[in-house]
């Protein structure tokens, strides 16, 4: 699993998300990620609840394949 | 050198998180201790709650890693280390704890 696969595993199940990520230690790490995610979904939602959206999409892989995910969420300007 | 402490049973976890988070203001649940944090994550979690808040209780889930996630996302719906609580609610991680502190947010948040 690398940076694209898990940008393409948030595209695919957050309505009209783009997601960045990024491997900010070190361009080889393939268990830390830095994700930043713009979605409509976010809007009227806590931070909270916003994290948890990403975490759902990332299910099983999160704490398995990927150690840690730094994350930022965003909505549209 | 590590060191690994006695793994405690499914129970014991169980009865630790629920006694944890209903028993103090804040409570922070992080790989290592307050001296010694394990993982940047939770060393940076600790420094953001630490710049508002003097008393922190904190628990160590490396002493059995597997249960505490198990036990925690049972309040919080995720899995993830550091898990911050204040109030017997469920905060976040280091991101949000981050993020908050960012939106001028965190102090509040903090306060009981």
């Amino acid at each position: 699993m690398d940076a694209a696969d898990v940008e393409a595993i948030i595209e695919e199940s957050l309505p009209n998300a783009a997601a960045t990520v990024t491997t900010p230690r070190d361009p080889d790490d393939d268990s830390h990620y830095a994700v930043e995610v713009v979605s409509p979904a976010f809007e009227d939602k806590s931070l909270v609840d916003q994290h948890q959206l990403v975490h759902d999409a990332l299910g099983e892989h999160l704490t398995r394949d990927i150690h840690a995910i730094e994350l930022r969420t965003e909505t549209p300007e | 050198m590590s060191f690994e402490p006695e793994e405690l049973s499914r129970e014991e976890v169980q009865q630790k998180v629920e006694e944890t988070i209903a028993n103090n203001e804040v409570a922070l649940f992080m790989k290592g201790t307050e001296l010694m944090p394990q993982c940047g994550y939770s060393r940076k979690a600790l420094g953001l709650i630490g710049q508002y808040r003097d008393e922190v209780a904190t628990v160590n889930v490396l002493t059995a890693t597997e249960a505490y996630r198990e036990a925690l996302a049972e309040y919080s719906d995720r899995e993830t280390i550091p898990q911050t609580f204040v109030d017997g609610e469920f905060v976040g991680g280091s991101d949000i704890l981050e993020q908050l502190d960012e939106n001028g947010d965190l102090e509040e948040t903090l306060t009981v």
